[in-house]
C-alpha cells in the first residue's frame, strides 16, 4: 500500500500507457484480422496458407519476436515494435476464429436462405456474422485478454507501462513492486473479460440463448 | 410449365452422370414426385429447377423460358423451396424465418405481417402464440410447418419440396401429407416432390417418375404405373403388396353401394315388402340414431320380433365418403362386420 500511495504517478503513466498499447493493438487487429478472417472463407487453399501462418506466428515466444523486431532498422526500439508484434499474435485467434465461425454455419440453413435466393453478401450479412457471433466473440475475448498480457512484455523494448513494475522489480528484488505490477494487470484482464462478457450477452443474437 | 429437356449433370470426377438425359414435362397445377432409390439422381434433378446445381448439358424452361436466361437469385425468389432438415434461420423467430422472401422483394411491413399471420392460420398454427418464438421452441412437425409456409411466402406457383415430411414420425408424416393434400386443392400449386418413399410418391403425386442411376424409368399417374410397371426394377420398387397399394388409390365414395335401406326399430312388421331388394338394411331407434343393421339373411330367418336384438347386436361402425378405402376395409376387419355405413356429413348415404 504504501508502495502504491509514494508512486501513484507513475502507477497512473503506467496503466494509461499499456491501456493505450492494448486497445490500438486491438483495434488495428479487428481492423485487420475480421476482414481478412471473412475472406479467406471464400477460398480453401489461402486459408489453409494464412492460418498456417498465424499458427507459426503464435507459437514463437513473444520475448523472442519483440527482440527480433527491435533490430530491424525502421522498426527499432518502443511502439512499433511492440504494436506490430502484439496484432500479429491477435492473427491466430481473432482471424482463425471469425473464419471458423463464418464457414461453419448449419449447411441446411446456407442451403434453405440460397434457395430461397438471398446474395451471398446478404447471406454473410444476415446469416454467417450473426450464427458465427458466439465464435468470433470468444475469440475477441481470448486476443483482449492475451493481448493484455503480452504488452507487459512488451517492457524489455522499452514500452513505460506495467510490466515495468514487475521487470525492474525483480532487478531490485523488490516484492512490493512486483506485486503491484503483477495484480493490476491481471485486474485489467480479469476485468476487460467480464466486461466483453457482458457485452457478448448483447451481441450473440437472442434466438440462439432461448431454449425451449 | 416446367420443362426438363435431355438434361443431363455429371459432377466432376465421376464417370457415371447423376442424372442421364432426362425428359419430363410437368403440367400448372400437378404435383409431380421424383421417387427413387438414395443416389437415383431425383434431388439433383429437383435442385437443377431452381439452378441450386447448374446442369451439365440440357435445358430446363419454366413456362417457355430458358431457366438459365435469368438470375438465380431471382429465378429462386419466385419458387418456393422446403428441404428435408427446413433449414430455418435459428436465430431469427418464426415471423421473420416466413418473412425472408416478402422482405426480398421488398413488400411493405404491413402487408408482410398481415401475410405471415395469413400463412400461420393456413398452416393451423396460432398466429399470436408462434409468430415471436423462435425455431428451437418448435416442435419438428410444426416446423415443417412453417418451412412451407415460409416457401409459400410470396404465393410462388412453382414449389419445390425435396423430402419435406422426412424427418418427421410418422403420424405427424401422415397428418402434414393430408393437411397439405387439402391446402393443394386450395391453392393449386405446380409442385415437384422428392421422396424416396414410394407410398408418400402413391399419395402425394399426380404423376410419377420413378428413378433409378439417374435415369427415368417410369413417368406416369399413380394408377398408371400400380397397373402396369415398366419393368422388374419398378415392380420390385413398388413391392409385392402392389394390389394392395392401389386400394390407396380410391375412398369409400368410389366404392360405396348406394342401394341400402333404412328403417326405423317400431316399424319392423312388413320390412320385407317396403325395401325388397336392399342388401343391407340399417335400423335406427326413435331418436332416429343408427343403432345397427340387417342383411337379406337376417330377414329371412328370423322373426320380426327379434329382428331388433339382431341388429343391435351387429357392432356399426362408421367411415366418412374421402375415407381410404384399405381403412374402410381394416375397420370392417377389426369389427368382424359384414358392412359398414358411409357417411356425408351427418346424412347417411352408403353401405360398404
Amino acid at each position: 500500500m504504501q508502495f502504491v500511495n509514494q508512486n501513484s504517478t507513475t502507477i497512473v503513466e503506467y496503466t494509461q500507457n499499456h491501456f493505450e498499447l492494448v486497445l490500438t493493438a486491438v483495434l488495428i487487429s479487428l481492423l485487420l484480422w475480421v476482414p481478412s478472417g471473412i475472406l479467406l472463407t471464400k477460398s480453401d487453399k489461402w486459408a489453409r496458407r494464412a492460418l498456417a501462418i498465424a499458427n507459426i506466428i503464435f507459437c514463437i515466444p513473444s520475448l523472442s519476436l519483440f527482440a527480433v523486431f527491435v533490430t530491424i532498422p525502421f522498426l527499432g526500439l518502443g511502439r512499433q515494435s511492440a504494436l506490430l508484434a502484439l496484432v500479429l499474435y491477435a492473427m491466430m485467434p481473432l482471424m482463425r476464429n471469425v473464419y471458423d465461425g463464418v464457414k461453419n454455419v448449419d449447411r441446411n440453413v446456407l442451403e434453405a436462405a440460397k434457395g430461397m435466393g438471398m446474395s451471398t453478401g446478404r447471406i454473410m450479412r444476415e446469416i454467417r456474422l450473426p450464427l458465427g457471433m458466439p465464435v468470433i466473440f470468444a475469440g475477441f475475448r481470448i486476443t483482449v485478454v492475451m493481448t493484455t498480457g503480452i504488452a507487459a512484455i512488451a517492457t524489455y523494448i522499452g514500452e513505460r507501462n506495467l510490466g515495468r513494475f514487475i521487470s525492474e522489480g525483480l532487478v531490485r528484488s523488490n516484492t512490493n513492486m512486483i506485486i503491484t505490477g503483477a495484480i493490476l494487470i491481471s485486474v485489467i484482464a480479469v476485468g476487460l473479460d467480464t466486461f466483453l462478457g457482458l457485452v457478448e450477452k448483447r451481441v450473440v443474437p437472442r434466438g440462439l440463448r432461448v431454449r425451449r | 410449365m416446367i420443362e426438363l429437356k435431355g438434361v443431363t449433370k455429371l459432377y466432376q470426377g465421376q464417370a457415371v452422370p447423376a442424372v442421364q438425359n432426362l425428359s419430363l414435362s410437368i403440367n400448372r397445377g400437378e404435383i409431380c414426385v421424383f421417387v427413387g432409390p438414395s443416389g437415383c439422381g431425383k434431388s439433383t434433378t429437383l435442385r437443377m429447377i431452381n439452378r441450386m446445381i447448374e446442369p451439365s448439358s440440357g435445358t430446363i424452361e419454366i413456362d417457355g423460358k430458358n431457366i438459365m436466361s435469368s438470375d438465380p437469385d431471382s429465378l429462386r425468389m419466385g419458387i418456393g423451396y422446403v428441404i428435408q432438415q427446413i433449414g430455418l434461420l435459428p436465430h431469427r423467430t418464426i415471423a421473420e424465418n416466413i418473412a425472408i422472401v416478402p422482405r426480398l422483394y421488398k413488400w411493405p411491413k404491413e402487408k408482410i405481417k398481415s401475410r405471415v399471420n395469413e400463412l400461420l392460420e393456413m398452416m393451423g398454427l396460432d398466429p399470436a402464440e408462434t409468430r415471436n418464438k423462435y425455431p428451437s421452441q418448435l416442435s419438428g412437425g410444426q416446423m415443417q410447418r412453417v418451412g412451407v409456409a415460409r416457401a409459400m411466402a410470396v404465393d410462388p406457383s412453382i414449389m419445390l419440396m425435396d423430402e419435406p415430411f422426412g424427418a418427421v414420425d410418422p403420424v405427424a408424416r401422415n397428418r402434414l401429407q393430408d393437411e397439405f393434400l387439402r391446402l393443394q386443392k386450395e391453392i393449386n400449386k405446380t409442385i415437384v416432390f422428392v421422396t424416396h418413399d414410394i407410398n408418400e410418391a402413391i399419395k402425394m403425386g399426380d404423376k410419377i417418375a420413378i428413378l433409378n442411376q439417374g435415369q427415368l424409368i417410369q413417368f406416369g399417374t399413380p394408377e398408371e404405373i400400380l397397373t402396369d410397371p415398366a419393368n422388374d426394377f419398378v415392380e420390385n420398387f413398388i413391392g409385392y403388396d402392389r394390389i394392395v397399394k392401389k386400394l390407396n388409390l380410391y375412398t369409400v365414395a368410389e366404392a360405396m353401394k348406394t342401394s341400402f335401406g333404412l328403417v326405423d326399430e317400431a316399424e319392423f312388421s312388413g320390412i320385407n315388402a317396403k325395401i325388397p331388394n336392399a342388401e343391407v338394411i340399417f335400423v335406427r331407434d326413435q331418436g332416429e340414431q343408427l343403432v345397427g343393421y340387417l342383411t337379406a339373411e337376417d330377414l329371412s330367418a328370423q322373426g320380426a320380433q327379434r329382428l331388433t336384438q339382431v341388429a343391435r347386436q351387429k357392432r356399426l361402425s362408421f367411415v366418412k365418403l374421402n375415407t381410404p378405402l384399405p381403412d374402410a376395409l381394416s375397420l370392417m376387419l377389426e369389427n368382424d362386420a359384414d358392412y359398414v355405413a358411409v357417411l356425408d356429413g351427418d346424412r347417411l348415404c352408403g353401405a360398404i
